[in-house]
């Protein structure tokens, strides 16, 4: 039985449009089959979003329905199912939470199974899996959940970039991750020609690609206006109004969405309305993926002053004239170098700061240029990829950069035993007295 | 004459300090199920102690796990906060504290006496005062007997798991195969010390290091300490009361800003009276 608890409050009326896109997601998916279209499994920021786009593909977003059902306190029932076939809790729990979900829909023979949050997700027709630095299970969930749906046939699409090393010259790098990249991306078209039975709409994609590109744009000059002392919108929206970007890249409403986000906010910095009144302490969400299921932790910060004006996580885009990417007419080479750059434009900056990283040096960017007070990081236990190397990121922050106060919160993306909110509040409490220590220090 | 008090609820034992320009009187009483609600009681305990009424008591701050219980408190602080500033007035070379509680552990890194970074364990019992507790329970050996006894050990007798209820489990199946009571409780002081040193060293650690709270009174475990920060580590004469006189302190820092721009603090509505978790 789920447990009732009420949910966060949004600083914005925008973002309380959020679950219309993610419940049109899930329900995409189950309606695809009478409307004749083909469902993929996938994940997020694999480039791959306008290919299924534009083929008509309708994306099983896994990530977000398991984010769903820890947002509604109601994951434990497809923890345990999967824990029951031997997936252990240490695994990413988005994996096993929809791993669980897909063994008792098999055993229903495809039927959604009752009860399953917001309606479900349904069963897919291909599962696009994907190599590549960020995380493994983007390949060895598909794998995993083969064994359940042996008839879904498989395709892993592997898009890496230059691994950061100081030493090395990564523009001369470049050109050859983005050409594998590009091969890989024109593998996995063919992938879905085969699968789909329809040839690829090259003008189609070129347009989605652009849009997508028009979209980054945009989503950044909108998250850009939380420079504003105070903030118009912080973290805790963010975690929402990142839907779009980042599970509807390459539609319309996507790009509509931030057109209407970016108008709140411009109203709200001319109102003067900023999510804390008054705006204490200015704090940057470092890294880490968010406790779904404790959003409301983000409204205990702003209780006491404290908000958000930037985070790191799950802002997968830049400017694109920031990337200064190479002028090309393949709409996938482009995907290629967008998705290179997104990651090495930082390496520059790193090099030159000794000691620094690219990772450590997109937070002192943000830091700067957000005017934050200190940082949070969320080390959730199961997601070990992302999140692996988040202590030695916040000691080379304080290395490099400055002793500015961070708080390590410690909890999981879904499985909720991870967590004790009256210990999440006595930490942050602790967090805020320090800031306070440490502003009186500074004068 | 003003007088400030800090009231500690831990998860075990409540702590009071009552104090004017010097420590009135400290008390310590057990905490347990039904008296984390009566911090009233430990106080007019401590003000009888001190010959004061409540009146008296020119402002109250409550600090630890317990302190949103304490309604006649007026202001509560984190126990992070009150734990520094009661070490660095007692101990003021001290940049480092270990904090072993009954239900958490803590690193707090101290400059001037203000707060500059801190780490917490409160998911595990392994590694706070808890497990030394259950273990004690189950060799039979009573709770401050089992330092000194470990310090007679001949060898540490290695405790591979690191989950309580595992760890007892593991105890009992090796005092049954004939390990030496002093040997168990060795390696159980040193798997407490492994996790909390590895739980601290992701502070920046400097000396002077000191260890507070109820795990400060077992040398067993202060030993082992030393063993793994490779370092004497200070205790301070009464290392459960840090935390209570940090409080009392951090109220007498507020109430002097207050005095300082002629204002007077907010006091609290409430009264000395049992608190409720009913309305």
């Amino acid at each position: 039985m789920a447990e009732e608890k009420k949910g966060r409050a949004v600083a914005t009326s925008t973002a309380a449009k959020i679950p219309k896109f993610v419940r049109g997601n899930l329900s995409a998916t189950l309606k695809a089959k009478e409307e004749g279209k083909k469902v993929a499994a996938a994940f997020i920021a694999d480039g791959q979003d306008e290919i299924m786009r534009a083929m008509d593909i309708v994306p099983a977003w896994g990530e977000s329905f398991s984010g769903v059902c820890a947002a509604k306190r109601d994951a434990e029932k497809y923890l345990q199912k999967a824990e029951s076939d031997n997936f252990s809790r240490s695994l990413c729990t988005y994996a096993t939470c929809n791993i669980g979900f897909d063994m008792m829909r098999e055993e229903l023979g495809g039927a959604t199974p009752e009860g399953a949050p917001w309606g479900g997700m349904g069963r897919p027709d291909m599962m696009l899996g994907n190599g590549q630095l960020l995380c493994d299970p983007r390949f060895k969930w598909p794998q995993a959940t083969q064994h359940y749906q042996q008839d879904v046939p498989v395709f892993v699409t592997n898009m890496y970039y230059p691994p950061w090393d100081p030493n090395a010259d990564h523009h001369e790098q470049e050109a050859i991750y983005v050409k594998y990249a590009a091969d890989e991306l024109r593998e996995t078209v063919k992938f879905c020609e085969k699968i789909t039975g329809k040839k690829m709409d090259w003008d189609r994609l070129a347009a989605t690609v652009e849009l997508s590109d028009k979209t980054w744009d945009l989503f950044i000059d909108t998250y850009e206006l939380r420079k504003h002392i105070p903030t118009p919108m912080d973290t805790g929206d963010a975690m929402n109004t990142m839907v779009p970007l980042t599970f509807n890249l390459g539609t319309q409403e996507a790009y509509d969405f931030y057109v209407d986000l970016n108008a709140e906010l411009r109203q709200k910095i001319a109102d003067g309305v900023g999510v804390a009144n008054p705006e204490k302490y200015r704090i940057i969400w470092a890294a880490g993926l968010p406790s779904w299921f404790a959003l409301g932790d983000f409204q205990y910060f702003n209780g006491k002053g404290v908000v958000f004006p930037v985070e790191v996580t799950y802002r997968g885009c830049e400017k694109i004239e920031r990337l200064d990417l190479p002028k090309t007419n393949d709409p996938l080479e482009h995907i290629a170098w967008r998705w290179v750059r997104y990651w090495t434009h930082w390496y520059d900056a790193a090099k030159k700061r000794p000691g620094s990283t690219p990772k450590v040096e997109r937070i002192i960017e943000y830091i700067e240029d957000y005017k934050c007070d200190g940082a949070v990081f969320h080390s959730a236990f199961s997601c070990r990829s992302w999140h692996a190397g988040i202590m030695q990121q916040a000691a080379t922050l304080k290395k490099v950069y400055k002793d500015i106060p961070i708080l390590i919160m410690e909890g999981d993306i879904v499985d909720i035993s991870s967590y004790n909110e009256a210990d999440t509040h006595n930490r942050i409490d602790a967090f805020i007295e320090t800031l306070a220590a440490s502003k009186k220090r500074q004068g | 004459m003003d007088y400030f008090a800090g009231v500690d609820i831990g998860s075990t034992m409540t702590k009071v300090v009552i104090m004017s320009d010097r420590i009135e009187v400290s008390l310590i009483g057990p905490t347990g199920p039904e008296h984390r609600k009566l911090a009233n009681r430990v106080m007019e305990e401590a003000l009888n102690k001190a010959r004061l009424t409540f009146e008296d008591l020119t402002y109250i701050v409550a600090t630890g796990y317990g302190r949103i219980n304490v309604p006649f408190a007026d202001r509560q602080i984190t126990e992070i906060t009150c734990h520094a500033k009661g070490l660095h007035s007692l101990l003021p070379s001290v940049k480092t504290v270990v904090d072993i509680g009954g239900q958490d552990s803590k690193g707090i890194k101290i400059v001037n006496g203000k707060v500059m970074n801190f780490v917490m364990n409160d998911k595990c019992a392994a590694g706070t005062g808890r497990f030394l507790e259950i273990i004690a329970d189950s060799l039979g050996v009573p709770l401050e007997k089992i330092g000194e006894i470990s310090l007679t050990a001949q060898k540490i007798a290695a405790v591979s798991s690191t989950c309580t209820v595992f760890a007892e489990q593991e105890i009992i199946s090796r005092l049954a195969s004939g390990e030496p009571i002093a040997n168990l409780l060795a390696g159980i002081h040193d798997a407490v010390a492994t996790r909390v040193y590895s739980l601290v060293k992701k502070l920046n650690v400097e000396a002077d290091i000191a260890v507070t709270g109820g795990g400060a009174k077992n040398i067993g475990l202060v030993k082992a300490l030393e063993s793994k920060f490779g370092q004497a580590l200070l205790v301070p004469p009464e290392p459960l009361i840090t935390g209570a006189l940090g409080a009392a302190l951090m109220g007498k820092d507020i109430f002097a800003k207050y005095m300082a721009e002629g204002q007077k603090p907010t006091r609290s509505v409430n009264k000395l009276e049992e608190a409720t978790f009913f309305e």
